[in-house]
């Protein structure tokens, strides 16, 4: 009877390869040249990055005024894109640190890949609040440290500051949690690499991996420490990055229910970027074999979970504008949903609520191409989430003599280009230098499957 | 351990040691560079020597570096001889008298290192009382205009003033000599000076004409005055001691004789707490500030006004019993609006015989006429309107500039003098006037810059900017005023004064207008005083003071009041054949279309001034250009929306102009402001708007204002309005308080019951020494939008341009807000100022990360630009948007060419304010370079701070008394006064801000009925 439902259960990595098989399969694109669509991919996500730079260029050398802010609306396309990034950046860790304490087998194939892109996202992430300063020359004000202008301190109340802190540490986690986790991988690419150059690389960067038991007693020590230091983070980046709005007094910003809600799109939208990416990589870098539709279907339920937290998070605000009977607020989210931006509010609420709902139907969960699409809807709901807020909110507060209205220029336009063009330009030569699915932890995955 | 004492230095010279080092005696690190003679030293070891190198080379680099961030030196010249009475960083003032429009308001003019920066009103100046009008702040600003001509030219090329006289002069003579007749055209002369110097002329050159231009005149209300009293003259009109006021289209809160005057006496009428606040009544076509401030005003079409006038005319007439209650008027024509109004108005003016006053704006004197014979009913005549003390600020003649034109076209003048006027600009018949001139020998101009007129002129002989120049003025009867130059001329100009003189032939030299100008005042002004006994001592305490009443003229008790002889009947039919005129084309679907003067723009004069150009007009918000007002109805009937551009059409006259939706005007007028489509001011003002003079139609030799039979036609493009607020309803939140007067006489704090009990997280911190404050009374504000512009002048504000407002990145610091409430078609108006509120819990301050916003001891909030990286998360969590953001660098970029883009026109910036640079936010510092040279002043008097010492300049600037600033801590400040009136609040309380700005409640004196 206990091993029936195992047996129903698909294994988490298909065909039954040996173990050297694994091997040879993660390795095979980083011995060979690149596949031709991959060249195409990093050629476009290239021009992208291109063109962010020029518009991010012209930007810092004539003014924040090439954006199409105003007097009201002080931060639209920039913080947006901003938390948008550093969502993308909550799946990697929550793959990472809390899947592994839950002992989530399956994320062993994604991990790797996740943990990158939560890299990479918080490096795009990281560009905004630079982008965004009036005087970005002078952003290294920003941090606390001991100067000739008085000293003069930075403010430990604006949660700005907090940001600083919160994100830097979340970058600094998730860089030594992704490179601890790839040192495994790296002695294996230093075994099978003959001499040279790259032999040297793969010596220094696996820091005399030994495989010995020792070793691994320490590595799987460390590895938990890591992710019980990483885990808070999960909670705390989003929650500290919703403080940026919720402790404020804007009608739409000022809430108390942001930092849940905030974290929940966050891993929701890290999600949506994980299927997105990893649907694309399975196919260009052949590894059907190890992303497999179940692992597909493990994301999409958790797509559906946290889409529908996001979802009543939405309903929340909704109820709690009109039962709290504040003016102000009820006319901010009166506006939101039938005001001028109520096109963005309702692209937000079908990408965001509605879509995620398709994911009770097996059927619709187990379609590769569903699943590419609704994760597509997710990130550009969770985009719209972050506009919404912050635009809607800002355009229309107070003040009804201050209402404005915010159209974004194509500078504004060409650095969200661009920051997409960063972020695959750096996963692309991500899959292609270093191994993208973690073989050590796929093979005790498959040893476990095989002795069962 | 006593080293000091072992070396054998004395007890009494007791030094202290400054490091452990010095006090063991051990050899101290020496503070001053070293030089040559250092390494002189032989004993020094390699250390030392490598010591000593790296400070020399540590020293040069420093010096190199510090020489590279230098700015560079231009002409400096270090002044050998300090000048007398100048010192350097110290602000001289001077008194003049302020030439932006022809009201001659006194004034102060602010001098830095001696060149004005600001002026201010003369507080002594009978008529301004120390304010000013957003004009007259500007002015500063057109003394540093880039466009001004740098001397005179002849035949359209430079040329020195000797050549120029030689050619004027031989002209002059020739003409003079065919006994052929020369004209001076100019602006309104109120100087008595001036006038002697032009009877000069006129002997000089006999027949000569002096025709005097106004685009926009009061020359019916002079004739109706001559038809009704027999006196041709502009009476002084004393809102001061009205209670009644009923306005008939003049806008004189506004544009309207002499604004700054009538706003303060208005405005100090109006206030609640006094025993008979007064009430206003306006009867106007389109919304004007003086219709949107009325207790109740009624939207009527421009032809109705009449029979407005008319109406009350009958009325009153029925109330005194007269014989001939005049013909049966209601009859013939019925009211545009409910008879009962009509009553109740004429009941409120019939209440307040003698002081009730009715003014009317139509430039046609059968109205006129009409509305005298109203004010003569009520005994208005000789109390609230003065004939006998008339008012001398408009003096134009529509009859004479066409009968000049008429004239020119003969052949009869050959000859045209151009001063202060530009007919070709905005003459009705411009195109006429200058095919006429084309025949003209001699044209001569004394225009300051290349204008429409100048540019057809054979000579253009630039006149001072009158900061610049000697002058006087009588801008009414008895009360004089002196112009002193508070700068030695910019630019290779000359008065025209002296020009004048030079081509009469009299005194060529440089002060024959100073002496000119002193022999009439010994002659004319000196005789009327016994104060003084020298004639110098006079000149000198009354150039001092830049204002002079003679003391015998105050206690001058008026001869009884003339009969009014006019003959109403006439009038009457006159103004019954107009309106069935504008009827029959408004019956076809014509509209009605009311031409006016902005408040900042007026007649076009000042098109090139940028701070005027960004001033939003305090009805519409809307900067940078005119457009057509359009009532909400019509806009709706013909699908027209803000920005969509239409063509203004009757026959062949058109004119091509966005829309502009306006609530209160009168569905079959439209209303299009004058001033705008120059093509000569200067890079500024040309192609800013559409010229609407040629559609000022004349009806009996007079500029009406208004005409009739057009139709809109849409062009389908659009244009959008450049405008500084696009939403116009407070949507029912608490933010203007308002009551009726009744209300509040009932309970004071009516309107403003409601105040929210706040609790802190924070601790409180202890308040020491001074709390400044502000209190912004909103029943006298009138939302004319002075402060604005002295805001602007005061603390370096960035002109930004028509596009970046219609981005919405105006930088002015204070702004006026406009709430419309109501129905569109009659909707209430309320006006409030809004700048930083200075809150003592600011949202800006905690959420700022590098800590340049902070709050002062002092209750300020202020801004550090140079700390600030410009993340805008102040701007973004300000409830009260108050926080302005550098977008771009607005000084010396070529992008935002106005006013700080030349060396020239950075000369009007204050030395006591940053000009800040791009990606910086800033905002309203309640002018804190102000309140520490306040609190300088005291000190150097070894006194204590006193009330009223420090004043902003959005309050120094105020007409309307609206704006009290003030130390909150110090007992019995006005300031503290006011905000312990049960009228006072602070907007947006409920967020416990605790802002030290705060408003007292507007309180509407709305009739019981109606």
């Amino acid at each position: 009877m206990a091993a029936e439902p195992i047996a129903l259960r698909l294994p988490w990595v298909e065909g039954n390869p040996s173990l050297r098989q694994i091997t040879d399969d993660v390795c095979r694109p980083l011995a060979t040249r690149p596949s031709k669509s991959w060249m195409a991919c990093f050629a476009v996500a290239l021009a992208a990055l291109t063109l962010g730079a020029v518009s991010a260029g012209y930007e810092v050398a004539t003014g924040i005024g090439t954006w199409g802010l105003n007097k009201s609306v002080g931060w639209a396309f920039d913080i947006t894109n901003f938390v948008f990034w550093i969502g993308i950046g909550h799946a990697g860790t929550l793959i990472s640190a809390i899947l592994m304490l839950f002992r989530q087998k399956w994320r062993t194939s994604i991990s790797r890949s996740a943990e990158g892109m939560t890299i990479f996202a918080v490096m795009c992430a990281g560009l905004f609040p630079l982008l965004h300063m009036g005087r970005p020359w002078f952003a290294f004000w920003v941090f606390p440290y001991p100067n000739s202008r008085g000293p003069l301190w930075v403010n430990f109340r604006s949660p700005l500051l907090w940001d600083v802190v919160a994100i830097s540490t979340y970058f600094t986690i998730s860089f030594v949690f992704w490179f601890v986790g790839m040192i495994p991988d790296l002695a294996t690419l230093r075994d099978r690499t003959p001499a040279g150059w790259r032999k040297r690389l793969y010596a220094l960067l696996s820091l005399g991996w030994d495989g010995s038991r020792r070793t691994w007693s320490r590595y799987e020590t460390l590895s938990l420490i890591l992710a019980g230091l990483a885990t808070p983070l999960v909670v705390s980046v989003h929650s500290i990055v919703s403080m940026d709005f919720a402790t404020s007094v804007i009608p739409g910003w000022h809430t108390t229910l942001f930092p849940p809600y905030f974290v929940a799109g966050a891993v929701f939208s890290g999600f949506g970027m994980v299927m997105t990416l990893l649907i694309l990589t399975r196919r260009v870098m052949a590894l059907e074999r190890y992303i497999t539709l179940r692992h597909l279907e493990a994301m999409a339920k958790i797509l559906l979970v946290t889409g529908s937290l996001v979802g009543f998070c939405y309903l929340t605000e909704l109820f709690l504008a009109w039962y709290g009977g504040n003016p102000y607020e009820r006319a901010a989210f009166w506006n939101r949903a039938l005001g001028p931006y109520a096109w963005a509010y309702w692209t937000m609420m079908t990408c965001n609520l509605f879509v995620p709902q398709l994911m009770w139907w097996r059927r619709l969960r187990t379609s590769v191409p569903v699943l590419f699409v609704v994760s597509l809807l997710v990130n550009v709901g969770m985009w719209f989430e972050r506009f919404v807020i912050i635009v809607t909110s800002l355009h229309r507060d107070f003040l009804p003599s201050s209402w404005t209205m915010y159209k974004p220029t194509w500078v504004e336009v060409g650095i969200l280009i661009g920051s997409f063009g960063l972020f695959f330009t750096l996963f692309l030569l991500f899959v292609q230098v270093l191994p993208i699915i973690a073989m050590w932890e796929v093979k005790s995955v498959r040893a476990g499957e095989a002795k069962s | 351990m006593s080293s000091w004492f072992e070396k054998g230095e004395k007890m009494s010279e007791r030094r202290y040691w400054r490091s452990i080092e010095e006090m063991r005696g051990d050899p101290l690190p020496r503070p001053e560079p070293p030089g040559p003679e250092d390494f002189a030293g032989a004993g020094e070891s390699r250390r030392d020597f490598l010591k000593l190198m790296g400070f020399s080379v540590t020293a040069a680099a420093a010096a190199a570096l510090t020489g590279c961030n230098r700015i560079p030196e231009r002409q400096a010249v270090p002044l050998l001889a300090q000048p007398e009475g100048t010192l350097p960083g110290v602000e001289s003032w001077y008194a003049t008298t302020c030439g932006g429009c022809p009201s001659g308001c006194g004034l102060l003019v602010k001098t830095r290192d001696g060149r004005p920066i600001k002026v201010e009103g003369n507080p002594q100046s009978p008529l301004s009382g120390g304010a000013t009008c957003a004009v007259g702040q500007a002015t500063v600003l057109s003394l540093y205009d880039d466009q001004r001509l740098k001397g005179p030219l002849l035949h359209g090329r430079q040329a020195s003033w000797a050549e120029t006289d030689a050619f004027v002069t031989a002209r002059l003579d020739a003409i003079a000599s065919r006994g052929l007749r020369v004209a001076l055209v100019t602006e309104t002369i109120h100087s008595p000076s001036t006038r002697r110097l032009i009877e000069g002329f006129q002997r000089r050159f006999p027949g000569a004409l002096h025709a005097v231009h106004e685009p926009v005149s009061l020359a019916a209300l002079r004739h109706a005055n001559d038809l009704s009293f027999g006196r041709p003259v502009v009476p002084r009109f004393r809102f001061d001691r009205a209670r009644v006021i009923v306005g008939l289209e003049a806008d004189f809160l506004g544009a309207w004789l002499s604004p700054v005057e009538f706003a303060r006496a208005y405005a100090r009428g109006r206030r609640p707490e006094g025993a008979t606040p007064l009430r206003h009544y306006q009867f106007e076509s389109g919304l004007s500030l003086t219709g949107s401030n009325a207790d109740r005003r009624v939207a009527v079409l421009p032809s109705e006004l009449g029979v407005v006038a008319l109406a009350l005319a009958g009325r009153l007439a029925t109330r005194s019993g007269a014989a001939d209650p005049g013909p049966a008027l209601p009859k013939l024509a019925p009211p545009p609006c409910d008879p009962r109004l009509l009553d109740t108005v004429a009941d409120d003016l019939w209440r307040h015989r003698g002081e009730s006053l009715v003014v009317c704006g139509v430039n046609d004197p059968a109205v006129q006429v009409a509305v005298n014979r109203v004010n003569s009913l009520l005994g208005n005549i000789g109390h609230t309107i003065d004939l006998d003390r008339p008012s001398w600020q408009r003096q134009g003649d529509d009859g004479a500039v066409t009968a000049l034109i008429e004239a020119m076209e003969r052949g009869e003048v050959q000859g045209v003098l151009f001063w202060g006027v530009n007919p070709a600009y905005d003459h009705p018949q411009a195109g006429r006037f200058v095919r006429a001139l084309a025949k003209i020998p001699l044209k001569v101009s004394f225009a300051d810059r290349l204008d429409e007129t100048a540019g057809h002129a054979d000579a253009v002989a630039p006149d001072h900017h009158f900061l610049e120049s000697w002058g006087d003025a009588e801008p009414v009867a008895g009360s004089f005023g002196l112009r002193q130059p508070a700068i030695a001329p910019l630019f290779a100009t000359r008065a025209a004064e002296e020009s004048l003189q030079r081509w009469m032939g009299e005194a060529p030299d440089a002060l024959s207008h100073l002496g000119h100008l002193r022999e009439v005042w010994r002659s004319e002004v000196f005789p009327r005083q016994e104060r003084w006994v020298s004639f110098d001592d006079f000149w000198d305490h009354a150039l001092q003071d830049g204002v002079f009443t003679p003391p015998a003229e105050t206690d001058k008790q008026a001869a009884p009041p003339p009969a009014d002889r006019g003959d109403l009947a006439a009038a009457a039919a006159a103004i019954l054949a107009d309106h069935a005129a504008a009827r029959a084309a408004g019956g076809q679907g014509g509209l009605e279309v009311r031409l006016y003067e902005k408040i900042g723009m007026r007649d076009g004069r000042h098109a090139n001034n940028p701070w005027l150009q960004e001033l939003p007009d305090p009805v519409t918000r809307v900067t940078w250009g005119n457009y057509v007002s359009v009532a909400p109805a019509l806009a709706a009937e013909q699908g027209l929306e803000d920005g969509d551009v239409v063509l203004l059409r009757r026959g062949e006259t058109a004119l091509e102009l966005p829309v502009q939706v306006q609530p209160g005007q009168p569905k079959q007028a439209v209303s299009v402001a004058l001033g705008y489509g120059r093509t000569r001011a200067g890079k500024v003002g040309d192609g800013v708007g559409a010229n609407a003079f040629p559609l000022l139609a004349a009806a009996g030799g007079f500029s009406r204002g208004w005409t009739a039979g057009f139709h809109i036609e849409k062009t389908g493009r659009r244009q959008a309005l450049a405008a500084t607020q696009l939403h116009h309803s407070m949507e029912g939140r608490p933010i203007v308080r308002e009551a009726t007067l009744a209300d509040f006489q009932r309970n004071p704090a009516a309107g403003n019951e409601e105040h929210p009990h706040l609790q802190t997280l924070w601790a409180e911190r202890p308040q020491e020494g001074h709390h400044w404050g502000m209190a912004i009374d909103l029943n006298s504000c009138l939302g004319c939008g002075a402060c604005v512009v002295a805001c602007q002048a005061e603390n370096n504000v960035a002109v930004v341009g028509r596009d970046e407002v219609r981005r919405g990145r105006e930088m002015h610091w204070i702004r006026i807000d406009r709430y419309y409430n109501g129905p569109a078609d009659d909707p209430q108006t309320v006006y409030q100022p809004m700048m930083c509120q200075h809150c003592g819990n600011a949202p800006c301050e905690t959420v700022c990360p590098v800590l340049a916003t902070v709050h002062s001891s002092d209750g300020i909030n202020q801004q550090i630009y140079n700390r600030c990286v410009g993340t805008r998360y102040c701007a973004n969590n300000c409830p009260y948007k108050v926080r302005r953001f550098n977008w771009f660098q607005y000084a010396n970029n070529d992008r935002f060419d106005y006013a700080m883009n030349s060396d020239l026109g950075r000369m009007v910036l204050n030395p006591d304010v940053v000009v800040r640079s791009r990606g910086v936010m800033e905002k309203c510092s309640l002018c804190t370079q102000r309140i520490q040279a306040g609190k300088l002043r005291a000190e150097a008097a070894g006194r204590p701070l006193a009330d009223g010492d420090i004043r902003t300049a959005c309050q120094q600037a105020c007409p309307a008394e609206a704006i009290v600033f003030g130390d909150l801590a110090a007992a019995g400040s006005e300031v503290s006064r006011q905000q312990d009136s049960p009228r006072f609040y602070h907007v947006l309380e409920e967020l416990n801000t605790r802002p030290v700005v705060g408003y007292l409640t507007r309180v509407r004196n709305v009739p019981e009925k109606a």
